[in-house]
């Protein structure tokens, strides 16, 4: 953080003044910069950018106050010196209250020249080191799940690599038992990294303030690359997953891309999961007024009448008929939830026992540019 | 251990998950070169020369390999090496959930080649990085 020969920046209209500083910084090591005016000086600084200006307070034209109300929004790290001719106690205090951080007061000696300088530099670079730790702070506070999140997940990713490398028997036979419990200790880990996750995902929007990055998307696209990517996993578990809406106009709403993703890929992979065999996923998106509606209708196992109110609270769990104990965190719903609020939307759920469920989410879509609002 | 194939750079922050690639690798009889983190993994760049680099994402910061990958693409110092395949292996796009596409061309960052997600499976690794050796 400390810099290499400091420019400092002499602001006075007496030559004499000028030269004679700049000699003293220059045997110094500093660099020089003279200006013979308030108006000059103030050109330079935002050219030159100097470390540490020296302003004479009484100047024909500006005077050195003025230089001094000025610095503020020229750069906030500067740090002013100024010279009083008429040593005054006053107009130093006044100096010192307009933001200089010291003071040197006419005649003056190479000596007190050169300790003021570099007291002053030495408050710049406290300044700049503060300043460089809060903006750490900041990106860490900003970054702080992200960086939890992938904290957690290393190790456990790791655990799942070594497994890769037995499964795929390159260090050596494994036989099938083995394979087995290797299989079923990956699936442990999934589940792990999924509440992680989800736990996360709780603890970003469940504080009140959603850092959700707001942008114009567009929900038709968001949806047609959840389908391809949760096709593979459909086929797998013998569901057929149906979406027409793939080719059309652009759907567009101010959202957070991730966050929407995340809202209909736990909606799709609820009724993915909790459907009857060779059963059925459509997904349908439409417009009404102002609205983005996208439905997701399955023709699975259906939800208790008595259990729909409580669908969307936290750890609220319905296992799957055939399951020994209800999988997942609970979490999700409440987190779809959670996020469509965010984005002043609303989910509904429509339900029959038996016979299937369809979650209805609507979100506002972008004032559109043709019409006048 | 014959390495009359192709020479593959890891650069991963874990050391296990590097070992259990370097396995992988191995075992379908690959150079591999190892690298912890971007410093590392410039030097092994111009000194090893890979055919093909597989690079994580989060390392000491953010978005490490986004960064090295960028330089690869663009910097001087990377000149003779410019179009060596890159494939980011990362867990960064599952980060809260399901996160497709990697967004560094939005950021102005010249992307990967490919992506993989981790854990890596070894067929499909294999498979993805005789494709780009091909080409």
């Amino acid at each position: 953080m400390t810099e290499t020969n400091p420019l400092v920046l002499i602001i006075d209209d007496e030559e004499a003044m000028r030269d004679s500083c700049s000699q003293i910084l220059l045997k110094d090591h500093y660099a020089v910069e003279t200006a013979k005016d308030g108006a000059t000086g103030i050109q330079l600084i935002r050219a030159l950018h100097p470390a540490l200006v020296i302003v004479d307070l009484k100047m024909p034209g500006m005077s050195g106050f003025e230089v001094l109300e000025n610095l503020p929004g020229l750069d906030p790290h500067i740090v002013a010196v100024v010279i009083t001719g008429y040593a005054t106690v006053d107009s130093a205090v006044e100096a010192m209250k307009r933001g200089a951080h010291d003071f040197l007061p006419k005649p003056f000696t190479p000596e007190a020249l050169r300790i003021i300088i570099a007291r002053g530099l030495e408050r710049r670079r406290l300044i700049l080191e503060a300043e460089a730790l809060r903006k750490e702070k900041q990106l860490l506070e900003e970054n702080f799940i992200t960086m939890v999140s992938h904290q957690l997940r290393s190790p456990l990713v790791a655990i799942q690599q070594y497994f890769e490398v037995m499964l795929a028997g390159l260090e050596g036979a494994t036989d099938d038992r083995m394979k087995e419990m290797i299989r079923k200790a990956n699936e442990r880990l999934d589940s792990l990294l999924r509440l992680i996750n989800e736990w996360l995902d709780l603890a970003r929007i469940g504080q009140g303030r959603f850092v959700g990055t707001f942008q114009l998307l567009d929900v038709r696209k968001i949806l047609n690359r959840l389908v391809e990517f949760l096709t593979p996993s459909a086929r797998e578990n013998n569901i057929s997953l149906e979406w027409a809406g793939s080719s059309g106009p652009a759907v567009e709403l101010m959202g957070d891309e991730q966050g929407l993703e995340q809202v209909f890929s736990n909606l799709i992979n609820n009724a993915l999961r909790y459907n009857k065999p060779r059963g059925s996923v459509r997904i349908n998106l439409r417009e009404e007024a102002n609205f983005a509606v996208v439905e997701v209708q399955d023709t699975g196992i259906g939800i208790a009448p008595e259990h729909l109110p409580l669908i969307f609270e936290q750890f609220f769990r319905v296992g799957r008929p055939g399951d020994k104990a209800p999988k997942g965190s609970g979490l999700g719903l409440s987190i779809a939830k959670k996020l469509v609020e965010a984005h002043h939307g609303r989910i509904e759920v429509r339900s029959e026992l038996g016979v299937g469920t369809s979650f209805i989410v609507r979100l506002p879509k972008a004032a559109s540019g043709g019409t006048p609002a | 251990m014959t390495t009359n194939r192709a020479k593959i750079l890891v650069v991963d922050d874990d050391p296990d998950f590097r070992e259990a690639m370097k396995a992988i690798l191995t075992a379908a009889s690959y150079g591999v070169v190892t690298a912890s983190n971007v410093a590392e993994g410039t030097q092994a760049i111009l000194g090893e020369r890979p055919d093909l680099i597989l690079l994580d994402i989060m390392m000491d910061s953010l978005f490490d390999g986004y960064s090295l990958c960028h330089a690869i693409r663009t910097s001087k110092e990377f000149e003779g090496v410019r179009h060596t395949p890159v494939i980011f292996v990362s867990a960064v796009r599952q980060i809260a959930g399901s996160r497709f596409g990697f967004k560094g061309e939005d950021q102005g960052l010249t992307g990967p080649e490919d992506y993989i997600d981790k854990p890596v499976k070894p067929a499909d690794l294999l498979a993805r990085i005789e494709r780009y050796l091909k080409k």
